[in-house]
């Protein structure tokens, strides 16, 4: 029986002849098919869910986000290059994921910060799902976090799994991706700060607030200061496991979300405003 | 008698210091053992009240240290030593046993009434009188010292100056005259220890209604078969409970181990709960602390609160088969159970609306079993006003340079870092809400102006969004950041 696929990744197919010529027991086959997990047969049939925004959505395998997977989205350095003071952008694009996801409860994990701890506002969140969805729990210590995403990621009716920690531990990552492929529950880990690309995660996104959108209501009266528009995030897809390469090495957007309309969209990069020094910071 | 006079009488005395809280301790410890026997056990409450400096003496015998007592009710327990009065000869007999095993010199005796066996216990004085049959308590207390009835010291003296010296003396004499004697208490002390009169008995712990019980011919320690053990514990009770059509909301391990101490352990669940292997799960999280000491040779369920079942009928499969209808109906309940269970529930929350036009009053954390009404944060999101995506649980104070104090920021500089403002939406003005009474109970006063609060939405030059708000009025301006905005 053959038990590796034909691939454009993989070994070229042994017939078993073979395999046992070269002593290959079928233990060893089955590790072997484990290590090969990653490989695209493997995620055949699994499911993803569209995000919504068609230029993203066509580098995403299977056309969108795989539900049975670990996505982790941290928030970016601001244009400047400073440490961002907050992570709200982060936030509101892992609320419009998990707006796309089906329906059920969201566990949310976290660990209390020492000094001021920002809880999300659900109010803002009912934009994308119905706040009352929300199961939040408090974690002191680090395994006890990442045992409740685990016990959140094998508990059917859970619709999504969420974990804001600046812990990156691989094995815990490691973890939490096969608990996530086997239950198809999908799991996102909100990283206030980069972390160190260690854990095996799907995809990871790098989102960071950009300025806003110009104004249609003209300015008040205090000269050099402008209204607000609608809020723009600069997003960069970093990793993107089993989707399709783009051009550019680390694809990035603009997006921008109307909180009146309750629409995310893909800003056309002719109407980036502050075009020139977003691109330099790209390039470097 | 003090002390230096006992010392003169007799050399070699030995003498420790009296410790009537580790005496209560002790017979506290002596009664959670007792629980093997029957739930129903209560520490003899003239004892106690002893051990206690300042109370009255009441009681001529009893007390702490080793006259301490305790009182089981054994009602319907015999029976798991034998036939009827068999049974409770053997029960009786094996309590005695493995305390004095325990290196407890004891005494116990059983009657039909608390009082008769309170006075057997003391007073008998051949082995075979401690235990009273049935219906036999006149003629079983009838010899015993008056001391027997729990009286005073006063009363027992003029008993004995009276000639009433053993109760059987005080059958034949008038009841009218007695109490007009000696008040209400001999008598009512009499007829309690001849069955005429209820005493409650009251226990350490309120029995529970639903337990079931292991007991092990060689004592356990693997932690395997104390999960074993408590699996086959846990389908029994849920066998009792589904008879009953109740569920569970708490239940309780004790490990009776052979030193003679228990260990308890308790879980509790947010709904009425009857399945064994989720009630398993919850177990799982709490057997792993608990000791068997030396070995364990008792396990008892049992369950103190019950309630009537809501959920669905058990021979529905409810586990294998993810229902994603409700949040009760998923599994997301008993996870949260789970949570909480490790984590403490305070810790295990959901967030509902609370009517309220203050933004840092409009999201209250409640316990994960309340239910969050359909719709209601579809209501709340309407609401006018930019609003954060993150709140801080308590506003920080910033630094702000404006032009004018009454125009918007220019600038404000948080934890260290300065940010030049370039965009700004506001002023959106909240004030208190006068309409609710002041936390101590008073309303404003009218000529006090209530404090609002004016929020800007602003954006720095790195596109970072806040949410701010000036608090006071001209002199007193203080600024604040209150959130974070996507």
């Amino acid at each position: 029986m053959p038990v590796i696929s034909p691939s454009a990744f993989a070994p070229p197919v042994a017939t078993p002849a073979a395999n046992d010529a070269h002593g290959l027991t079928p233990s060893l086959r089955e590790q072997v098919r484990r290590l090969e997990r990653a490989h695209s047969v493997q995620r055949a049939g699994r499911m993803a869910v569209p995000l919504g925004l068609p230029a993203i959505d066509a580098l995403l395998p299977e056309g969108g986000l795989l539900t049975g997977a670990l996505h982790e989205i941290e928030a970016g350095p601001t244009a400047s290059g400073r440490v961002a003071a907050h992570d709200g952008a982060a936030l509101g694009f892992a609320a419009h994921m998990l707006g796309r996801f089906n329906p059920g409860t969201i566990l949310w994990c976290r660990q209390p910060l020492l000094g001021g701890d920002a809880l999300p506002y659900a109010a803002t969140l009912s934009a994308w799902f119905n706040p009352a969805r929300l199961l939040i729990v408090t974690t002191r210590h680090e395994e006890d976090f990442f045992w409740v995403m685990e016990e959140g990621l094998r508990t059917p009716g859970v619709a999504a799994v969420v974990g804001e920690t600046r812990a990156a531990d691989p094995t815990a990552g490691r973890r939490l991706s096969l608990a996530a492929e086997k239950s198809g529950i999908p799991a996102l880990l909100l990283r206030p700060q980069p972390a160190p690309p260690q854990s095996v995660c799907t995809t990871r996104w790098r989102v960071s607030s950009a300025p806003s959108a110009v104004a249609a209501v003209p300015s008040p009266e205090v000269p050099g200061i402008e209204m607000l528009g609608a809020a723009r995030w600069q997003v960069e897809l970093r990793r993107n496991r089993f989707g399709t390469p783009s051009v550019e090495e680390m694809p990035t957007w603009l997006l921008e979300w109307n909180d009146e309309t309750r629409h995310l969209a893909v800003v056309p990069q002719a109407q980036h405003r502050s075009a020139g020094p977003l691109r330099q910071r790209l390039v470097g | 008698m003090r002390l230096a006079d006992a010392h003169t009488l007799e050399k070699d005395l030995l003498t420790t210091s009296a410790e009537p809280e580790a005496d209560h301790r002790l017979i506290e410890q002596l009664a959670g053992w007792c629980d093997r026997y029957t739930p129903w056990v209560a520490v003899d409450p003239l004892g106690a009240a002893l051990a206690d400096p300042d109370a009255a003496l009441i009681c001529s015998a009893g007390g702490f240290g080793g006259d301490a007592g305790l009182l089981l009710d054994v009602t319907g327990c015999g029976h798991l030593y034998g036939e009827g009065e068999a049974g409770e000869r053997a029960l009786m007999a094996d309590l005695v046993q493995r305390l004095s095993r325990h290196d407890f010199a004891c005494r116990a005796a059983m009657a039909d009434t608390a009082g008769a066996a309170w006075a057997l216990a003391r007073y008998v004085e051949t082995q075979a009188g401690l235990f009273c049959p049935p219906n036999h308590q006149r003629e079983a207390l009838a010899a015993l010292p008056v001391d027997g009835l729990r009286l005073d010291p006063g009363t027992l003296e003029t008993f004995l100056k009276l000639g009433l010296r053993r109760i059987g003396d005080l059958y034949s004499i008038p009841r009218a005259p007695l109490s007009r004697r000696f008040g209400d208490l001999p008598l009512t002390r009499l007829d309690q220890a001849l069955g005429r009169k209820d005493e409650p008995i009251e226990p350490r712990r309120p029995p529970p209604a639903f337990r079931s019980r292991i007991s092990f011919v060689e004592p356990i320690g693997r932690a395997e078969d104390i999960a074993a053990a408590t699996e086959r514990l846990l389908d029994t009770l849920c066998r009792q409970l589904e008879q009953a059509s109740l569920g569970a909301r708490q239940l309780e391990l004790a490990l009776y181990r052979v030193d003679g101490s228990v260990g308890r352990t308790a879980i509790g669940t947010s709904r009425p709960n009857r399945h064994a292997p989720k009630l398993m799960k919850l177990f799982g999280e709490r057997l792993g602390g608990l000791d068997p000491g030396f070995g364990v040779e008792l396990m008892i369920l049992s369950a103190p609160e019950v309630e009537e079942w809501t959920g669905a009928q058990d021979s529905l499969p409810d586990t294998d088969t993810p229902t994603r209808s409700s949040w009760n109906e998923d599994g997301t309940l008993d996870l949260a159970d789970r949570l909480a269970l490790r984590l403490g529930a305070e810790n295990v929350v959901r967030l509902a609306p609370h009517d309220s036009h203050l933004p840092h009053r409009v999201q209250v954390a409640v316990s994960f079993t309340t239910p969050v009404p359909e719709g209601a944060w579809a209501r709340l999101a309407s609401m006018k006003g930019p609003r954060p995506i993150r709140l801080l649980q308590r506003p920080e104070e910033i630094k702000v340079t404006a032009m004018m104090p009454d125009e918007p920021p220019r600038q404000f500089q948080w934890r260290r870092h300065a940010h030049r403002l370039v965009r700004i939406e506001g002023p959106e003005r909240l004030a208190d809400e006068w309409w609710h009474p002041r936390p101590r109970g008073k309303t404003m006063p009218a000529n006090i102006v209530p404090p609002v609060r004016d929020y800007y939405r602003v954006e720095d030059d790195d596109g970072g969004r806040f949410w701010l708000f000036r608090d006071g009025m001209r002199n007193n301006v203080k600024w604040y950041l209150h959130g974070f905005c996507a």
